[in-house]
């Protein structure tokens, strides 16, 4: 038989009983469906993910920490006193690596307790500071970024802080305001008064004879700061960021210092009281020493970046290897953690693949009703010449129809949901301030797969079938009624 | 007009020789044809008759190819039947029998002209060359006008003109013809036989399985079958 006719003869079979045939296709089209749309979902996710992360550089960034385990995940490393110190000297040998075109060094504050602004006291995680070169980006949703030439006094924070504050929607009228960076009591780094401090802690004692330490609760500093720009959450929720100048000033230690002018004015003050039990009266001290922490611990991390992306890993490795530091690219992690769309897409791939092999023994049953139903049909297809490999191949391209019609409508209303969720997934992008739209696409290996894996089920559905009605004696079919 | 066609197939020839056909119901072994041999010469009317159970439609499909001796030998034009496979059994009986059933089995969703094409289909045939031989085997069995008629648009004597239309369009050397009137009144039946003996008399064999003696009668030869023998 010429293959026009296998297609005339099975297509006129399926036609034959509408209902059944339908049936059994819509079950292929079930599993055809949501193998569709979840494989679609998965992969353009990773697709899409990728992209974003290859568009904004990150792919050609280094993470480098003092402690030798870090992971691109990690938002930093942590100052860590026996390590090796990620000093400025340090940041500028790796800027002079191959392949590395640039170096952002990080800290993170950790001594406040609010954001303030009007009678809002907001909760503070760690105020971040890095290098205004570029080389870590954030998305500013009003305003500006940090930039180079920002010493102090000037900082920007993340929508969700700007939606507490009242400026939802309306981030623009954010910009330019004043707000306070509240300290914890024992601050003692910029815009702190250590000599006040002293002179508050003096009084509390003498005031308290017999208190201890843990009794006596410096009065916080507020450090006041102008909002320049309001950045996307995507990054971190609930940034707050300052020039590195400003973040190095916070970090200082700032110690009132006891001088020899300030004993010797104690003890003058001693002798004119004449005490006979003693001079109880403390030296106030007058001068300030300021220590640099910052350069004395070091940054918390640096981000490396180099010129490709394929370069990333060899850098890491060499960083880690010279320098006895952690380096982490954030390829080798992000892909990492992106395998776990493979995995995703394997067990939901493996829930559409569950509906396909029901539909598959859909189709064994609908197959062999049918042909039960022909079996006189068979006998005479015999009698006049069809040889047993004609009838089975008859039958079996029959099972692969119903196959590939199933795989065909499942993509189709599988492109549909495609088509319905895409506009829902914008508004949700464009509501986080995520550039892109219309992320969910059919590949054309899905496409091409999904159709070839319905017909493959519906061929292998069809072969037993197919066999029966081949080795019907022809004879016994003939009068079968 | 098929004499032409079937002069190259006028040296038919059905030998039998020693044939026996054993059936097994559970533990019983059921002779339906024991030591049969016969001889049908090309172009030969033929009637095998014999009370039903006789053997006589176990003799016809080992006739059409469609049953295989349990031993013995079947030569049709030449060709041992008794030991090909079933794909050169497929094309014997694609290109040299032309079937007629009592029941006409005609396919019941299809019209007349795609019944009568279905053999061709077997047959490899092209399309157009398909339509215009089923085309012209109604015309033959006088139904030109109604090609386009499916099996319940026609009456029995009509639908029997179809099968045989079915079993000449592949220009069969032997029409074998099991029961073709038994479904049919008289006057009907008279038809059917004359068109089969029409065709005989254009050089086709004709084995008629039948019981009724009047058919048989007719016949140039009767074999008639008793208990898996030749009486």
């Amino acid at each position: 038989m010429r293959f026009a006719d296998y297609v005339t003869l099975a297509l006129r079979n399926i036609m034959r009983s509408k209902l059944r045939s339908s049936l059994t296709i819509f079950a292929v089209v079930i599993g055809a469906t949501s193998i569709t749309i979840m494989l679609a979902a998965v992969f353009s996710l990773k697709g899409f993910m990728t992209k974003q992360f290859e568009a904004n550089g990150t792919f050609q960034q280094i993470m480098v920490s003092p402690q030798t385990d870090i992971n691109w995940g990690d938002y930093s490393g942590n100052q860590c006193q026996d390590c090796v110190k990620l000093t400025d000297s340090l940041a500028a040998k790796l800027g002079q690596l191959q392949h590395v075109v640039g170096v952002a060094r990080q800290t993170q504050v950790g001594q406040f307790q609010a954001l303030t602004y009007g009678t809002q006291k907001l909760r503070t995680q760690e105020i971040s500071a890095y290098d205004a070169n570029g080389i870590i980006t954030t998305q500013v949703l009003a305003g500006r970024d940090i930039s180079a030439s920002d010493k102090t006094g000037v900082l920007t924070i993340s929508s969700d802080y700007a939606d507490k504050l009242g400026f939802k929607h309306n981030y623009q009228a954010l910009i330019g305001k004043q707000v306070g960076l509240m300290t914890q009591g024992w601050y003692s780094g910029v815009g702190s008064d250590p000599i006040q401090a002293s002179k508050n802690q003096q009084a509390f004692f003498s005031s308290h004879p017999g208190a201890n330490g843990q009794d006596y609760q410096p009065a916080p500093t507020t450090l006041t700061g102008k909002i320049v720009g309001v950045t996307s959450t995507t990054d971190r929720s609930y940034a707050i960021r300052v020039p590195l100048d400003w973040a190095r000033g916070m970090e200082e230690n700032q110690m009132a210092v006891v001088t020899q002018a300030d004993q010797d004015a104690a003890q003058a003050k001693c002798r004119q009281q004449h005490t006979p039990q003693g001079c109880n009266t403390q030296p106030v001290a007058s001068a300030v020493q300021v220590s640099d922490e910052l350069a004395k611990q070091g940054y918390n991390s640096y981000i490396v970046k180099v010129d490709q992306s394929s370069n990333a890993a060899a850098v890491a490795k060499t960083i880690r290897n010279t320098y006895k530091i952690g380096a982490a690219d954030a390829q080798t992690e992000i892909k990492q953690q992106l395998a776990i769309f493979n995995i995703l897409g394997l067990v939901l791939g493996g829930i559409g693949g569950i509906a396909l092999v029901v539909a598959a023994v859909g189709v064994v049953n609908t197959m062999i009703m049918s042909i039960l139903e022909r079996t006189r049909e068979i006998g005479v297809m015999r009698a006049v010449g069809a040889r047993r490999g004609t009838v089975s191949a008859l039958y079996t391209f029959e099972a692969g129809l119903l196959g590939f019609f199933g795989g065909i409508i499942g993509l189709l209303v599988g492109y549909g949901v495609v088509l319905a969720a895409n506009p829902i997934i914008n508004k949700q992008l464009s509501s986080n301030s995520i550039t892109g739209s219309n992320i969910i696409t059919l590949p054309i290996w899905l496409i091409v797969g999904v159709v070839s894996l319905t017909t493959i089920i519906g061929i292998l559905a069809g072969l037993y079938p197919a066999r029966r009605a081949a080795h019907l004696d022809p004879v016994e079919a003939l009068h079968y009624e | 007009m098929f004499k032409e066609d079937l002069k190259h197939n006028m040296a038919a020839v059905i030998e039998f020789k020693d044939i026996t056909r054993t059936y097994r119901l559970g533990d019983e072994v059921l002779n339906a044809l024991d030591n049969v041999s016969c001889t049908v010469q090309s172009g030969e009317f033929v009637a095998i008759t014999g009370p039903s159970g006789s053997g006589k439609s176990t003799l016809a499909n080992i006739i059409g190819g469609l049953d295989k001796p349990t031993s013995g030998t079947v030569v049709v034009d030449g060709q041992d039947l008794s030991h090909v496979r079933d794909r050169q059994l497929s094309d014997y009986r694609n290109r040299h029998i032309g079937f007629v059933f009592q029941s006409f089995n005609l396919q019941g969703t299809q019209t007349a002209l795609e019944n009568v094409m279905l053999p061709l289909l077997f047959a490899r045939m092209k399309p157009g060359e398909r339509k215009a031989r089923a085309k012209e085997c109604l015309e033959a069995v006088g139904l030109g006008d109604r090609l386009k008629h499916k099996p319940s648009q026609l009456s029995g004597g009509q639908r029997q003109r179809v099968a045989i239309a079915r079993a000449l369009a592949v220009k069969p050397s032997i029409i074998l013809a099991d029961e073709p009137t038994g479904n049919l009144d008289s006057e009907r039946g008279a038809e059917i036989l004359k068109l089969l003996k029409d065709l005989n008399k254009q050089g086709i064999t004709l084995v008629v399985i039948t019981h009724d003696m009047s058919i048989a009668r007719q016949a140039d030869r009767v074999i008639q079958i008793k208990d898996g023998k030749i009486a």
